[in-house]
């Protein structure tokens, strides 16, 4: 029955295997690209996400904490390239998202989005800042990036199958890619344009959000595809990649843990606080371990939370999952126990090799049944006055 | 959470099966008894690799996939009793790309499920028993472990 139905319309565009998730076998929509290099979708990635601790990219199992932001340069880039198939996974996933009542990042502003979702567009390149430009001097730049926007309004429209190198350059060097390799925001650089702070984490030029994963490895995937769409400019990158490097040696980017690295890696949900199934809208931090700030003026079924981090720096970035955020909204803070007591409150005191085979079942089962939570919340307000729970007790706080 | 990929991402499966498969191997959905598919349960067919024991046995072995898949392997059992020292007595298969907490990735396709599996009949790891006799026989005695392997090979003739 279903064989029929499987393959609707888009027979005349071949896709190549790279473009396939490798999770939904399908093309690629609103690829996410991994520290690791590895790309995949961004519900597949979410999905694949585990809510108690660490998750593992479904290619190759390299772990990570944050949920990266979707690459929008290869989401462009596919859009351009594949407009049918894209298209017919746009109106799938829409349907899908529909369903849930949860949705993915609106990108492109001539897609089947409505108005309202282009309001926010708009209004988070004005509030936001950053975000989405391309230059380096990022202050007051809310203009370009509307002139972008428009710039590739009208090349799309215009030729379809047509993609420039204007469409994949580095966000730094302002040429080709060469090795490209994404950040956790979703900008690409190349692999050699890349500084590695010395002490502190790596940081994006362009939307200055940290990226916390480590190094970045080359993805492949996009890369192969620039050498073959671009044969002469890459080759011609790459040699002058080669040159600059022989000439002064770069340091090498391969040495990656840096020192900020290895001390925000100490959280751990098993002696942290832990949100179970919330993640940072900022920076991805996935389950949020420590504090947890929530927004109070989202109404959105997602809500709209941050981790202690990124409400105590800069970043007041639009919403994973296109909630309305804007910076005047109002946060409570939510304080938590980690995995280790909140078990401990819902089955008394116990020793840890039996709380470890509890932890082991529960990360096996996924989830941690909701009954169990909100117990453990509700004894942990009972058991501990300074935690609180339930809307009168929370400190409410004002973002300014 | 929005509902799972298990479904789509199976039909894909089955769409690429369909365009190209390794020869002598089988997998298909299974059809319920009003002719519907039912997609979360594949019957699937393991030849003997030639030139091992297990050559000339086409081994029945079914996948049943979970709602949470490919977050999630899928199980693998082949009939039960089946001789091995990596199959339970129920006929569940113990293979590391098979366990969610050592090997399993997303991206493993049910193609590298059954060529690994295919591989495991031949060299089997002595280091992950599941079963006595078989396990017993594999380090204790060769020659029976043999003869028990080809005996089995018999048992299942091609479907022709």
């Amino acid at each position: 029955m279903n064989d029929n139905q499987i393959s609707l319309g888009d027979e005349q565009e071949e896709i190549p295997d790279s473009f396939i998730c490798c999770v939904c076998l399908d093309l690629l929509y609103k690829p996410i690209v991994l520290s690791c290099g590895h790309v995949s979708c961004f519900w597949c990635v979410h999905r694949s996400m585990s809510s108690l601790g660490q998750s593992q990219c479904p290619l190759c199992r390299h772990e990570y904490n944050h949920f990266p932001t979707i690459c929008q340069m290869l989401h462009f880039l596919l859009l351009k390239k594949y407009p049918v198939a894209y298209k017919r996974r746009e109106l799938q996933i829409l349907e899908e998202e529909k369903r849930s009542g949860c949705f993915s990042p609106q990108l492109d502003a001539h897609g089947c989005n409505s108005q309202a979702s282009q309001d926010l567009h708009i209004q988070n390149n004005g509030t936001a800042g950053p975000k989405q430009t391309r230059g380096g001097d990022y202050e007051g730049t809310g203009n370009v990036t509307d002139e972008e926007k428009n710039s590739l309004l009208n090349t799309d429209s215009g030729s379809a199958d047509r993609i420039s190198v204007a469409d994949v350059i580095c966000a730094a060097c302002k040429q080709l890619s060469f090795h490209p390799v994404v950040l956790n925001c979703g900008h690409v650089y190349c692999e050699s344009c890349i500084v590695k702070p010395d002490e502190q984490m790596l940081r994006c030029n362009v939307c200055q959000s940290s990226h916390p994963s480590g190094f970045p490895k080359v993805c492949l995937v996009l890369g192969h595809f620039l050498e073959e769409q671009f044969p002469k400019e890459y080759a011609l990158r790459r040699a002058a990649v080669q040159l600059k490097q022989a000439d002064s040696k770069h340091e090498n980017p391969n040495a990656c843990a840096t020192k900020a690295d290895t001390q925000r890696k100490k959280l751990s949900p098993w002696s942290d606080p832990v949100h179970i199934r919330f993640g940072c809208d900022s920076c991805g931090m996935f389950p949020i371990l420590g504090d947890r700030y929530n927004c109070l003026d989202c109404f959105e079924k997602k809500g709209f939370d941050l981790c202690s981090h990124c409400y105590n720096t800069n970043s007041k970035l639009p919403g994973r999952f296109n909630q309305q955020h804007t910076p005047e909204h109002r946060f409570k803070l939510v304080r938590k126990d980690s995995i280790r007591n909140q078990l401990k409150l819902v089955i008394g005191d116990i020793d840890d090799i039996s709380l470890a085979l509890i932890i082991a079942s529960i990360s096996s089962e996924g989830t941690i049944s909701p009954d169990a939570q909100e117990n453990a919340e509700n004894r942990s307000a009972v058991h501990a006055p300074s935690t609180s729970s339930g809307d009168e007790q929370d400190e409410s706080l004002t973002s300014d | 959470m929005s509902g799972g990929i298990a479904r789509g991402r199976l039909a894909e499966e089955r769409k690429a099966w369909r365009k190209n498969h390794p020869h002598g191997f089988v997998a298909k959905p299974e059809t319920l008894s009003d002719g519907t598919v039912n997609l979360m349960v594949w019957h699937c067919t393991i030849p003997g690799k030639t030139g091992t024991d297990w050559e000339g046995g086409f081994f029945p072995l079914t996948l049943h996939f979970s709602e949470d898949y490919p977050s999630k392997p899928p199980k693998c059992k082949f009939p039960p009793g089946f001789f091995h020292p990596n199959v339970y007595p129920s006929g569940t298969v113990c293979l590391s790309i098979l366990n969610e907490d050592s090997g399993w990735r997303p991206a493993i396709t049910v193609k590298q499920i059954l060529v690994g599996i295919q591989d495991l009949l031949d060299q089997p790891n002595p280091a992950d028993p599941a079963q006595t006799e078989g396990y017993h026989l594999f380090i204790q005695d060769a020659t029976e472990y043999k003869k028990r392997v080809r005996q089995q090979a018999k048992q299942y003739p091609p479907l022709v």
